[in-house]
C-alpha cells in the first residue's frame, strides 16, 4: 500500500509517542483532526498499525537477560506451536522463520532456572522436535520500537 | 539490577496499556476503580523510575515496503567478538546486535528491504577475517507479540 506524507508522519510521531494526541499531529500536519482519526483508523484496518504497547525496561522488574529460541517442529504444524509460544507470559515476540529454524521466540528470563523451565515448557509441546538456546549477554532491552522503520 | 518495587495497581495499568498505549487514563481509572489523577501519578512515577520507557505502535514492516525480519546468527574466531560485533552494529538495517551464549557468539536481528538486501548483508558479515560461519532465518507471516510481555510481580518484601 502507497504511503503519503501525512500517513509516515502519524506512523513515526505514534512510533516515538503512541498516547500523543490526534489533535497535536493534526496541528503539526495543519489538516483537521478527523482526517487524523480517519488515516489512523486506516492503518490500523490494512494492519499496517498491529497494535500499540508500553515499553517497559524489564532488568527493573527483576529479569536479567533475553534468550533467543530456536525451535524445530514437525513439519505443518508451525503455526499451532507458534500460537502456544506467543502464550508463554515471558516471550516478547515470536515469528515462524525459513531457515535453520522453524519457529524463533525472543524472551526476556529471569534466572537459569526459569530459563530451563522456559526450554521445558517449549520442548513439552507436541510436535516439537528440538529447541536451540542463544543468550544475548550485554543487550537488557529489546523493544518493539526496534521493530519500526 | 535495580528492582522498581510495584503494586497491583501499577501492573494493572501495564496490562492495559501493554494491550492498548493509547487507552485513556480515564477508562484506566474506571475499571481500577481509583481517580484519573492517580492513575496520572502512577503512570508518570513509573517514567520517572524508568520501568515506563514510552510508548510505542507496532508495525507490521512488510506492510511497508515489503520489508523482511531476519535474525542472524554469526560464529566467531575466539577472542575476535567483540571486534566482529562492532563492526555488525554499523551495517545499515541492524536494529539490535548482541554478544550471546548458545549456538552463536553473536547474534543479530535485522529489517531488510529485499532478498539481495539480506544476501550483502550476509555476505558483508561472512567476509569479516574473524568470522567462521553466518545462519541466517528469515521471518515468514506476521510476527506475533506477546499480548502480556513480561510477567509483573507484585513486590514481596
Amino acid at each position: 500500500m502507497k504511503l503519503d506524507h501525512i500517513d509516515i508522519t502519524i506512523l513515526e510521531m505514534l512510533k516515538k509517542d503512541a498516547r500523543i494526541s490526534l489533535r497535536e499531529i493534526a496541528r503539526l500536519l495543519k489538516v483537521s483532526p478527523d482526517t487524523i482519526s480517519n488515516r489512523v483508523e486506516k492503518l490500523t484496518q490494512q494492519g499496517i498499525i498491529l497494535s500499540s504497547t508500553v515499553v517497559v525496561d524489564p532488568s527493573k522488574i527483576g529479569y536479567s537477560f533475553i534468550t533467543r529460541f530456536g525451535v524445530n517442529v514437525k513439519p505443518a504444524y508451525a503455526t499451532q506451536v507458534l500460537e502456544k509460544i506467543i502464550k508463554i507470559p515471558s516471550v516478547i515476540i515470536a515469528s515462524k522463520v525459513v531457515g535453520s529454524y522453524d519457529l524463533v521466540a525472543v524472551s526476556v528470563v529471569k534466572n537459569f532456572e526459569h530459563l530451563c523451565t522456559l526450554r521445558d515448557t517449549i520442548l513439552g509441546m507436541p510436535y516439537v522436535e528440538q529447541v536451540d538456546l542463544g543468550m544475548w549477554i550485554q543487550t537488557m532491552e529489546i523493544c518493539p520500537h526496534y521493530f519500526l522503520i | 539490577m535495580s528492582d522498581v518495587k510495584i503494586d497491583s495497581l501499577d501492573i494493572k495499568i501495564l496490562r492495559m496499556l501493554q494491550g492498548d498505549a493509547r487507552k485513556p487514563f480515564q477508562e484506566i481509572a474506571e475499571t481500577a476503580k481509583v481517580s484519573t489523577d492517580t492513575i496520572k501519578n502512577r503512570y508518570q512515577t513509573m517514567m520517572k523510575k524508568g520501568l515506563i520507557k514510552g510508548t510505542t505502535i507496532v508495525i507490521d514492516p512488510k506492510e511497508i515496503d515489503q520489508n523482511h525480519i531476519v535474525s542472524i546468527g554469526i560464529s566467531v574466531t575466539n577472542p575476535y567478538a567483540e571486534q566482529v560485533l562492532t563492526s555488525v552494529k554499523k551495517i545499515t538495517g541492524m536494529f539490535a546486535v548482541t554478544r550471546a551464549v548458545g549456538r552463536y557468539d553473536i547474534e543479530a536481528i535485522a529489517i531488510l528491504r529485499d532478498i539481495e538486501q539480506i544476501s550483502t548483508v550476509k555476505n558483508t558479515i561472512a567476509d569479516f577475517p574473524q568470522v567462521q560461519n553466518v545462519d541466517i532465518e528469515i521471518w515468514v507471516d506476521k510476527p506475533l507479540l506477546c499480548p502480556k510481555n513480561f510477567e509483573f510481580q507484585e513486590d514481596h518484601q
